[in-house]
């Protein structure tokens, strides 16, 4: 059975379902973006809502029982807020409360307070209002700066979609050498000197595919492929070969054959498909009957 | 409170990465009911209902957050000078001094970046951060200046000195200059009439301060009526009666 398919002996470990990487167009995406993707989804992200536990191995304060240490991690829920504003890593808790011992549980949400704030850019010398909340302007702080914070930080703490974009606009900034600034040479220069560094970790094309969501990544594949092949009409194309063929024949309607240009450009091209159009309706031009078209829509 | 000692020891002995401590601003949970032990290196078993159930370890949105110190750029108005490190809640320097770009983060680069140049030292324009909110506020007020209606009077500065103080400031005669002209009484005229003084703050900065004469006798039946509210009318100025000098150099005044 396992030879039939086109996982061949693999299946014998069980059958692997293709990961979005390994079907369709996915699986064109370039490992800039993968490096991306691992960042962003497969890291495991900061403590915020719990406090991780270091150790190993841990005493049961009841029975002074040893048991490993098995942490899992409460389940977060991103909504699409989330990806609208900063919120530095917090995220909605779904769960229970036990209230009291004898009643039952009770289904509570803990929700992150937001405010609405503004974060400078120096990079990008700009003011933005943006949803963010406490622990956001605390790690800004801790950070020393806006710009900072996000170039610190992994795409898996930022965790929201905007700052994504803004890092990745940061980085452009930073590799094209600040443009925002480029009213003030000295603090320009000074800006390019503290930030230069985090450049080192990433090359142009790593940039290029930095914070796109999957969908994001694919429609931008899409573009690319598209503009890589240009589509020409048939007709067009038939057309220059027919014009060559009569080149090489010597018939003098078709003009003469070129010798001094190894490829004519595309604008003679076009040139020579207008003679050659004027060339197929000069003989029907001479007579205005033939141009009429007896079944077609009557003109009012 | 020794673990947290111990901890912090043993992070400065760790790499770099671990030195940046983590902040904690939100709800901090932890499950009611631990989940069973799984294999080691396999899934986690399904967790149930009861798994799911949080407590509330601690919220540190409730808690007070410390102050923040940056170093100021430039004088700032009832903050400090420029150089100067300020220790101030986050809400207000974030708000106040770091957006407007009045301050930056403390770092030892900054500190050295804005430290007070000699010439600027020398050079001083401000005796103290918070002197300009005093002459703010003294020239904000009207002063009514309270004089005898029977007896006989000329007004000095200690007159002055008295109604500021009964309006709240105190200061020295020393600080008050008043017009040139005299000023006597008790002219009935005058009444409500303004003029002109100039208050010294730490022999630097002057502020321009506004009287009105009103007159009050110690027979409650020879006093004038009470007027509400007098300070918000308009009035007239105090006829020849000019400004008071402003002294152009302000290192020589007394």
């Amino acid at each position: 059975m396992a030879h039939a398919t086109s996982q061949g002996v693999k299946l014998l470990n069980g059958f692997k379902a293709p990961s979005r990487f390994e079907k369709g167009l996915g699986a064109q995406l370039p490992d800039a973006y993968k490096k991306f993707w691992r960042e962003w989804k497969l890291t495991k992200p900061a403590a915020v809502h719990y406090i991780p536990k270091e150790r190993e191995w841990e005493r049961d304060e009841v029975t002074h029982a040893i048991k490993p240490v098995q942490s899992i991690p409460l389940p977060l829920i991103d909504p699409p807020e989330s990806h609208q504003g900063i919120w530095g890593g917090e995220a909605v808790i779904k769960g229970f409360q036990k209230r009291q011992q004898t009643k039952r549980r009770v289904p509570h949400f803990w929700v992150p307070t937001l405010q609405r704030s503004v974060v400078h850019s120096l990079v990008l010398n700009e003011y933005m209002s943006v949803v963010v909340t406490q622990r956001t302007l605390e790690q800004i702080h801790e950070c020393h700066g806006f710009d900072h914070y996000l170039l610190k930080n992994l795409a898996c703490d930022l965790r929201s979609t905007l700052a994504l974009r803004l890092k990745r606009e940061i980085l452009k900034a930073l590799q094209s050498g600040c443009p925002a600034l480029a009213a003030e040479p000295k603090l320009q220069s000074e800006v390019l000197k503290e930030y230069s560094p985090y450049l080192e970790s990433y090359t142009s094309e790593e940039i290029e595919w930095y914070g796109h969501s999957y969908l994001e990544a694919i429609r931008k594949l899409q573009n690319q492929l598209r503009a890589a092949e240009q589509v020409v009409p048939h007709k067009v194309e038939f057309r220059s070969k027919l014009i060559e063929q009569l080149r090489e024949a010597g018939i003098k309607e078709a003009g003469k054959l070129e010798t001094k240009e190894a490829q004519p450009s595309a604008e003679h091209k076009d040139a020579d498909i207008e003679a050659l159009t004027k060339l197929e309706s000069s003989p029907s031009s001479s007579s205005w009957l033939s141009k009429i078209n007896p079944f077609g829509k009557k003109e009012t | 409170m020794l673990k947290n000692i111990c901890v912090t020891q043993f992070n400065l002995l760790k790499s770099v990465t671990s030195l940046q401590q983590q902040v904690r601003t939100t709800f901090v949970l932890k499950r009611k009911y631990d989940p069973l032990l799984h294999k080691t290196n396999q899934k986690p078993r399904r967790m149930r209902a009861k798994h799911f159930i949080y407590e509330l370890v601690e919220d540190t949105l409730v808690k007070k957050s410390p102050n923040m110190e940056v170093v100021l750029k430039t004088f700032v108005e009832g903050v400090g000078d420029k150089g100067d490190v300020v220790s101030m809640k986050p809400n207000f320097v974030y708000n106040k001094l770091l957006l407007p770009g009045l301050a930056t983060y403390k770092t030892p680069e900054n500190i050295a970046k804005y430290a007070k140049t000699e010439a600027e030292k020398s050079a001083v324009k401000h005796s103290s951060p918070y002197a300009q909110r005093t002459v703010n506020m003294l020239e904000s007020i009207v002063l009514a200046v309270i004089m005898n209606k029977d007896e006989p009077w000329v007004i000095e500065p200690w007159h002055i000195k008295a109604s500021l103080r009964k309006a709240g400031f105190h200061c020295r005669e020393e600080c008050i200059t008043l017009p040139k002209e005299r000023i006597e009484g008790p002219d009935l005229r005058k009444e409500n009439k303004e003029f002109n003084c100039t208050i010294t703050i730490n022999k630097l900065e002057q502020a321009n301060l506004k009287c009105r004469i009103h007159h009050w006798s110690t027979d409650p039946s020879e006093r004038l009526p009470y007027v509400l509210e007098h300070w918000k009318l308009p009035s007239e100025p105090l006829l020849d009666v000019g400004l008071p000098e402003r002294s152009e150099t302000p290192e020589k005044q007394a």
